[in-house]
Protein backbone atom coordinates (compact mmCIF):
# COMPACT_ATOMS: atom_id res chain seq x y z
CA UNK A 1 0.00 0.00 0.00
CA UNK A 2 1.11 3.53 -0.72
CA UNK A 3 3.13 5.10 2.11
CA UNK A 4 1.87 8.05 4.12
CA UNK A 5 3.83 11.20 3.31
CA UNK A 6 4.28 10.38 -0.39
CA UNK A 7 2.67 12.32 -3.26
CA UNK A 8 -0.62 10.76 -4.38
CA UNK A 9 -0.41 9.36 -7.93
CA UNK A 10 -2.61 11.42 -10.24
CA UNK A 11 -5.47 9.81 -12.18
CA UNK A 12 -8.61 10.56 -14.16
CA UNK A 13 -11.61 8.24 -13.96
CA UNK A 14 -15.25 8.33 -15.04
CA UNK A 15 -18.08 8.39 -12.49
CA UNK A 16 -21.47 6.66 -12.45
CA UNK A 17 -22.91 9.88 -13.92
CA UNK A 18 -20.51 9.99 -16.87
CA UNK A 19 -18.53 12.91 -15.42
CA UNK A 20 -14.76 12.79 -15.19
CA UNK A 21 -12.84 13.04 -11.93
CA UNK A 22 -9.27 14.31 -12.20
CA UNK A 23 -7.41 14.19 -8.89
CA UNK A 24 -5.08 17.09 -9.76
CA UNK A 25 -8.12 19.41 -10.17
CA UNK A 26 -8.56 19.27 -6.40
CA UNK A 27 -5.02 20.18 -5.44
CA UNK A 28 -4.81 23.44 -3.54
CA UNK A 29 -8.55 23.33 -2.86
CA UNK A 30 -9.43 20.55 -0.44
CA UNK A 31 -8.63 17.04 0.70
CA UNK A 32 -9.83 13.95 -1.12
CA UNK A 33 -10.82 10.69 0.54
CA UNK A 34 -10.44 7.66 -1.75
CA UNK A 35 -12.69 4.81 -0.67
CA UNK A 36 -11.59 1.73 -2.57
CA UNK A 37 -13.99 -1.21 -2.40
CA UNK A 38 -13.94 -4.70 -3.93
CA UNK A 39 -17.06 -4.70 -6.11
CA UNK A 40 -20.49 -3.16 -6.54
CA UNK A 41 -23.28 -5.23 -4.96
CA UNK A 42 -21.09 -5.93 -1.92
CA UNK A 43 -21.04 -4.03 1.38
CA UNK A 44 -18.82 -0.99 1.38
CA UNK B 1 -22.19 3.52 0.86
CA UNK B 2 -25.66 4.73 1.99
CA UNK B 3 -24.34 5.37 5.50
CA UNK B 4 -21.44 7.19 3.93
CA UNK B 5 -23.66 9.15 1.55
CA UNK B 6 -25.38 10.70 4.55
CA UNK B 7 -21.97 11.80 5.83
CA UNK B 8 -20.54 13.20 2.60
CA UNK B 9 -21.91 16.63 3.45
CA UNK B 10 -20.18 16.46 6.83
CA UNK B 11 -16.88 15.48 5.22
CA UNK B 12 -17.23 18.53 2.99
CA UNK B 13 -18.37 21.01 5.62
CA UNK B 14 -16.40 19.89 8.66
CA UNK B 15 -13.28 18.44 7.09
CA UNK B 16 -13.04 20.15 3.71
CA UNK B 17 -12.84 16.71 2.20
CA UNK B 18 -14.32 15.32 -1.00
CA UNK B 19 -15.27 11.64 -0.89
CA UNK B 20 -15.03 9.33 -3.91
CA UNK B 21 -15.61 5.58 -4.17
CA UNK B 22 -13.45 3.50 -6.52
CA UNK B 23 -13.91 -0.06 -7.75
CA UNK B 24 -13.23 -2.04 -10.93
CA UNK B 25 -16.90 -2.00 -11.96
CA UNK B 26 -18.25 -0.19 -15.02
CA UNK B 27 -20.00 3.13 -14.70
CA UNK B 28 -23.29 1.39 -15.63
CA UNK B 29 -22.91 -1.05 -12.77
CA UNK B 30 -22.15 1.88 -10.44
CA UNK B 31 -25.20 3.78 -11.66
CA UNK B 32 -27.67 0.94 -11.04
CA UNK B 33 -26.08 -0.29 -7.84
CA UNK B 34 -26.08 3.23 -6.42
CA UNK B 35 -29.79 3.49 -7.14
CA UNK B 36 -30.55 0.13 -5.54
CA UNK B 37 -28.73 1.33 -2.45
CA UNK B 38 -31.10 4.26 -2.19
CA UNK B 39 -28.94 6.69 -4.15
CA UNK B 40 -25.29 7.68 -3.93
CA UNK B 41 -24.67 11.33 -4.74
CA UNK B 42 -20.87 11.34 -4.56
CA UNK B 43 -18.75 10.01 -7.42
CA UNK B 44 -18.29 6.26 -7.72
CA UNK B 45 -15.35 5.96 -10.07
CA UNK B 46 -14.85 3.19 -12.55
CA UNK B 47 -11.30 1.81 -12.42
CA UNK B 48 -12.16 -0.34 -15.36
CA UNK B 49 -9.84 0.21 -18.31
CA UNK B 50 -7.35 -1.21 -17.72
CA UNK B 51 -8.93 -3.01 -14.79
CA UNK B 52 -7.58 -1.88 -11.41
CA UNK B 53 -4.90 0.41 -12.87
CA UNK B 54 -5.50 3.22 -10.38
CA UNK B 55 -5.84 0.80 -7.45
CA UNK B 56 -2.50 -0.72 -8.51
CA UNK B 57 -0.85 2.73 -8.40
CA UNK B 58 -1.95 2.96 -4.77
CA UNK B 59 -0.90 -0.62 -4.03
CA UNK B 60 -4.42 -1.78 -3.20
CA UNK B 61 -5.28 -3.93 -6.24
CA UNK B 62 -5.62 -7.64 -5.51
CA UNK B 63 -4.42 -8.97 -8.81
CA UNK B 64 -5.29 -12.66 -8.41
CA UNK B 65 -8.87 -11.92 -7.39
CA UNK B 66 -9.16 -9.07 -9.90
CA UNK B 67 -10.71 -6.79 -7.30
CA UNK B 68 -9.71 -3.91 -5.06
CA UNK B 69 -8.92 -4.17 -1.37
CA UNK B 70 -11.26 -2.26 0.94
CA UNK B 71 -8.66 0.44 1.45
CA UNK B 72 -9.00 4.09 2.40
CA UNK B 73 -6.55 6.80 1.35
CA UNK B 74 -6.75 10.39 2.55
CA UNK B 75 -4.95 12.93 0.35
CA UNK B 76 -4.43 16.45 1.67
CA UNK B 77 -4.92 19.62 -0.34
CA UNK B 78 -1.26 19.59 -1.32
CA UNK B 79 -1.66 16.17 -2.93
CA UNK B 80 0.19 14.27 -0.22
CA UNK B 81 -1.06 10.94 1.17
CA UNK B 82 -1.76 11.54 4.84
CA UNK B 83 -3.44 8.28 5.70
CA UNK B 84 -3.63 4.86 4.04
CA UNK B 85 -5.25 1.80 5.60
CA UNK B 86 -7.28 -1.26 4.77
CA UNK B 87 -9.90 -3.28 6.61
CA UNK B 88 -9.53 -6.19 4.15
CA UNK B 89 -12.01 -7.30 1.50
CA UNK B 90 -14.62 -8.52 3.99
CA UNK B 91 -13.94 -5.91 6.66
CA UNK B 92 -16.08 -2.90 7.52
CA UNK B 93 -14.81 0.66 7.39
CA UNK B 94 -15.28 2.86 10.43
CA UNK B 95 -16.66 5.98 8.78
CA UNK B 96 -16.94 7.97 12.01
CA UNK B 97 -13.27 7.37 12.71
CA UNK B 98 -12.36 8.46 9.16
CA UNK B 99 -14.41 11.63 9.55
CA UNK B 100 -12.63 12.44 12.81
CA UNK B 101 -9.29 11.84 11.13
CA UNK B 102 -10.19 14.05 8.14
CA UNK B 103 -11.28 16.81 10.53
CA UNK B 104 -8.02 16.51 12.43
CA UNK B 105 -5.84 16.69 9.33
CA UNK B 106 -7.53 19.71 7.82
CA UNK B 107 -6.88 23.36 8.15
CA UNK B 108 -10.25 24.67 7.07
CA UNK B 109 -9.26 28.29 6.83
CA UNK B 110 -6.84 27.57 3.97
CA UNK B 111 -9.18 25.82 1.60
CA UNK B 112 -12.24 25.82 -0.60
CA UNK B 113 -14.82 23.34 0.63
CA UNK B 114 -16.19 20.93 -1.97
CA UNK B 115 -19.44 22.30 -3.34
CA UNK B 116 -21.86 21.85 -6.23
CA UNK B 117 -21.03 23.73 -9.42
CA UNK B 118 -24.45 25.17 -10.07
CA UNK B 119 -28.18 24.59 -10.07
CA UNK B 120 -30.91 23.69 -12.53
CA UNK B 121 -32.88 26.48 -14.18
CA UNK B 122 -36.13 27.36 -12.38
CA UNK B 123 -38.12 26.02 -15.35
CA UNK B 124 -36.25 22.68 -15.38
CA UNK B 125 -38.62 19.91 -16.40
CA UNK B 126 -37.94 16.27 -17.15
CA UNK B 127 -40.32 14.58 -19.57
CA UNK B 128 -40.63 10.79 -19.33
CA UNK B 129 -43.04 7.93 -19.92
CA UNK B 130 -43.67 4.61 -18.15
CA UNK B 131 -41.71 1.65 -19.46
CA UNK B 132 -39.00 3.66 -21.16
CA UNK B 133 -35.64 2.24 -20.10
CA UNK B 134 -33.68 5.42 -20.77
CA UNK B 135 -36.26 7.47 -18.82
CA UNK B 136 -35.83 5.05 -15.92
CA UNK B 137 -32.08 5.56 -16.06
CA UNK B 138 -32.45 9.35 -15.85
CA UNK B 139 -34.98 9.01 -13.03
CA UNK B 140 -32.43 6.91 -11.12
CA UNK B 141 -29.87 9.71 -11.43
CA UNK B 142 -32.46 12.30 -10.27
CA UNK B 143 -33.05 10.11 -7.24
CA UNK B 144 -29.34 9.52 -6.54
CA UNK B 145 -28.58 13.22 -6.78
CA UNK B 146 -31.58 13.99 -4.54
CA UNK B 147 -33.04 16.40 -7.08
CA UNK B 148 -36.66 15.59 -6.35
CA UNK B 149 -37.35 19.18 -5.31
CA UNK B 150 -35.25 20.86 -7.99
CA UNK B 151 -36.92 19.37 -11.04
CA UNK B 152 -40.48 18.81 -12.23
CA UNK B 153 -41.06 15.36 -13.73
CA UNK B 154 -43.94 14.96 -16.20
CA UNK B 155 -45.19 11.79 -17.87
CA UNK B 156 -46.18 12.44 -21.49
CA UNK B 157 -48.47 9.39 -21.64
CA UNK B 158 -50.38 9.91 -18.42
CA UNK B 159 -50.60 13.66 -18.88
CA UNK B 160 -51.67 14.90 -22.35
CA UNK B 161 -50.84 18.48 -21.33
CA UNK B 162 -47.25 17.37 -20.73
CA UNK B 163 -47.04 15.91 -24.24
CA UNK B 164 -48.37 19.18 -25.66
CA UNK B 165 -45.92 21.19 -23.62
CA UNK B 166 -43.01 19.12 -24.89
CA UNK B 167 -44.30 19.28 -28.50
CA UNK B 168 -44.43 23.06 -28.22
CA UNK B 169 -40.64 23.19 -28.06
CA UNK B 170 -40.56 21.84 -31.62
CA UNK B 171 -38.83 18.81 -33.08
CA UNK B 172 -39.76 15.20 -32.50
CA UNK B 173 -41.66 14.41 -29.29
CA UNK B 174 -39.43 11.85 -27.63
CA UNK B 175 -38.40 11.04 -24.09
CA UNK B 176 -36.44 11.34 -21.92
CA UNK B 177 -36.21 15.07 -22.49
CA UNK B 178 -34.79 17.66 -20.13
CA UNK B 179 -35.97 21.21 -20.72
CA UNK B 180 -34.10 24.18 -19.26
CA UNK B 181 -34.44 27.80 -20.35
CA UNK B 182 -36.74 26.54 -23.12
CA UNK B 183 -34.02 24.28 -24.58
CA UNK B 184 -34.52 20.54 -24.97
CA UNK B 185 -31.87 17.91 -24.31
CA UNK B 186 -32.57 14.28 -25.25
CA UNK B 187 -29.82 11.70 -24.85
CA UNK B 188 -30.17 10.01 -21.42
CA UNK B 189 -26.42 9.89 -20.82
CA UNK B 190 -26.15 13.61 -21.71
CA UNK B 191 -29.02 14.49 -19.38
CA UNK B 192 -27.45 12.53 -16.51
CA UNK B 193 -24.09 14.23 -17.09
CA UNK B 194 -25.77 17.66 -17.16
CA UNK B 195 -27.45 16.97 -13.81
CA UNK B 196 -24.27 15.61 -12.24
CA UNK B 197 -22.13 18.48 -13.48
CA UNK B 198 -24.41 20.82 -11.59
CA UNK B 199 -24.94 18.88 -8.38
CA UNK B 200 -22.06 16.51 -7.64
CA UNK B 201 -19.69 18.12 -5.15
CA UNK B 202 -16.44 19.20 -6.72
Amino acid sequence: MIAEGTPAPDFTLESQFGTRFHLADHKGRHSVLLLFYPLDWTPT
Amino acid sequence: MPALDALVGQFAAQANTLCVGISVDSKHSHHHWAYDLGGVSFPLLSDFQPRGAVAAKYGVYLEQAGITDRATVLIDSEGIVRHASTVGVSGKRNIDELLALAVKLNRLEDFTPPRPRGALAPDATLYVREGCRFCQSVKKAVHSLKLGDAITVRDIEKDPAAREALAAFGGEVKVPALVQHGKVQHESSDIIRTLAELYVLT
